[in-house]
């Protein structure tokens, strides 16, 4: 640590540009998993706080809630529990007066059951009649208020918000709650139909007809249009950046260990054991890198204080240490290579001529 | 019992028809108290006795003694240690670690070897004899060649070493310098009861010299 500590002292550019490139890599890496999982969570935010286990669909609607229509003769084939729901799922246009329009995802659910029971509303209350609904707080920061009259389509008149809600959005887009009727309404179906579809908070829900198909809720997760997509995306750009940082380190601490023989040489003829020198270029390589997350995440925290509040942009703590082990991992990686160099210097090549 | 021994050490580099002896038959003996010059020109051997005598390569034949150890039978390790301990190299090329100020030197030498080495008022001592107490703070980069080669011989001598190998010591200094060196060289010698060898090809040292080898074409002769 002695040697690794001094040298970084007198060799300050050197040393800096190093650092500067890992900050550079982890404020990438940091800012592209935020953006990531912040994407990720737009896609699921409102499933997330119902805290659900399973859902089922009718058999013939590829997964997807928004194309599922279960009508009344198949709703009866299941009893439902307290740990069940109704829902139904319409994609609107939202718009008020004097309001911009905003595309969003109306879910249709029963007042009493376990998805309205475990809503929290931030303002305002619940939808108590068909006529109210209760809306993200995206709506609030374009310019909704409580009371406004919102249309949701061609049909079915104004609806009146009544409430805000936190953490309600799905695939990228704002939730409205509302009651099932309206649902009806607005996906032209008539009474025939009770639902969407039904979900549970019971991992064993698993209702006893062909008509329905039942998928865990990660299943039907991973089914929302475009999601596993962007997240393998996503993953495989962060995966060949942190590949690409790994040689990048790799070659600057191979270039930089191999202008140093000649003093681990002498070192050497000096009777210092390897063990000192590989602990030194690998102690080297953590400070260094140590250095550049901690300078690359503070860039990452000044970055989402100015972004705009609307982008995607969303942490959470085992990503982030995920992230930063990996990053860490591949600066101890890059150390490793040369060891087998300094394992082998010969010190005879600093003895005489 | 002689500090360094020698005893019929051989090395050859190389195979069949590319072989080459650098050293034949070489028998040496250094002992505390006395400075031993090895003079010869460039590709007598000298820098292969030098590394066979500090433990830094083995001898193809032969046998070499640091006091009672003998060289060959210690390990990797070991032989490091004993360098460590035992043996102060003056190099002639690389001789300081660019990025350590002077004092950190002798600082590094402490955090791997905390016990054995000079006092802080026997260091001060030395830097004034060499006329470097004035430079602690400097780096290597900001020194001239013969204030370098000054550090570098009281580098050497902090680790309170019982043997001193020296390879061209003064290489880089003026006639007074030369003179100075010889001087504290022979003093630490004789006060301190170093054994020190001196490889070099500046016969100005032969004056400070207990006992003069030959080296030439890998055969060392007592002058």
């Amino acid at each position: 640590m002695f040697l690794a500590l001094k040298e970084i002292r007198h060799e300050k550019l050197r040393y800096g540009l190093i650092v500067g490139m890992v900050v550079l890599v982890s404020y990438l890496v940091f800012v592209l998993s935020g953006l990531a999982y912040g994407l990720a969570q737009q896609n699921t935010q409102a499933i997330a706080t119902w805290d659900a286990q399973k859902i089922a669909v009718t058999s013939d609607a590829n997964d997807s809630l928004a194309q599922s229509l279960m009508t009344k003769q198949t709703a009866n084939k299941v009893t439902l529990t307290k740990h069940e729901a109704y829902i139904g799922q319409a994609g609107v246009v939202a718009k008020a007066k004097g309001q911009p329009k905003l595309s969003a995802q109306f879910l249709g659910i029963n007042r009493g059951e376990f998805i309205y029971r475990k809503l929290t509303v931030t303002s305002g209350h619940k939808p108590t009649t068909s006529r109210q609904i209760l809306v993200d707080d995206s709506f609030k920061t374009n310019g909704y208020h409580l009371g406004d009259k919102v249309s949701l389509g061609a049909t079915g008149g104004k609806f009146k918000i009544v409430g805000f809600t936190h953490n309600a959005k799905l695939s990228v887009a704002p939730v409205i709650y509302g009651t099932l009727v309206t649902w009806r309404t607005l996906s032209h179906v008539t009474s025939d139909f009770k639902a969407g579809g039904i979900v549970s908070n019971r991992s064993g829900f698993k209702p006893q007809t062909s008509d329905l198909k039942t998928l865990t809720m990660s299943q039907f997760i991973n089914k929302l249009p475009g999601y596993s997509a962007q997240n393998t995306t996503f993953t495989f750009m962060i995966a060949f950046l942190m590949v690409i940082a790994m040689v990048v380190i790799a070659v600057f601490l191979y270039i930089l260990t191999m202008q140093k023989l000649p003093n681990y040489a002498v070192l050497r003829a000096q009777g210092i054991p390897a063990k000192v020198l590989v602990t030194t270029t690998i102690s080297q390589a953590l400070i260094l890198v140590v250095g550049g997350l901690v300078i690359g995440a503070a860039l990452t925290a000044a970055t989402v204080l100015v972004l705009p509040a609307g982008l995607p942009m969303s942490f959470n703590v085992p990503l982030l240490a995920g992230v930063t082990g990996g990053i860490l991992l591949t600066g101890v990686l890059g150390a490793l290579i040369p060891v087998r160099i300094i394992l082998h210097v010969d010190p005879v090549s600093v003895i005489g001529g | 019992m002689p500090a360094l021994t020698l005893a019929h050490v051989s090395k050859q580099f190389g195979h069949d028809t590319n072989q080459v002896t650098v050293l034949k038959d070489v028998n040496f003996e250094a002992e505390a108290g006395q400075v031993s010059l090895v003079i010869g020109p460039s590709g007598s051997g000298k820098s292969t006795f030098l590394t066979i005598a500090g433990g830094i390569q083995t001898p193809t034949a032969g046998e070499v003694h640091v006091q009672d150890q003998s060289l060959q039978q210690l390990a990797g390790k070991a032989r490091d240690a004993l360098r460590l301990n035992k043996i102060g190299f003056i190099l002639q090329a690389y001789n300081l670690i660019p990025y350590l100020s002077v004092q950190d030197q002798f600082t590094l030498v402490d955090r791997v070897k905390p016990r054995g080495n000079l006092t802080a008022e026997q260091l001060a001592n030395l830097l004034d004899q060499l006329g470097i107490a004035n430079l602690t703070k400097q780096y290597p980069g900001e020194l001239s060649g013969g204030q370098t080669q000054r550090v570098a011989i009281a580098r050497a001598l902090y680790q309170n070493p019982d043997i001193i190998l020296a390879d061209e010591p003064t290489a880089a200094l003026d006639s007074d310098r030369v003179k100075v060196v010889g001087q504290l060289l022979h003093d630490l010698a004789k006060q301190h009861n170093k054994a020190i060898v001196v490889v070099t090809h500046d016969l100005r040292l032969q004056e400070f010299a207990d006992k003069t080898y030959a080296i030439m074409d890998g055969r060392m002769t007592l002058a």
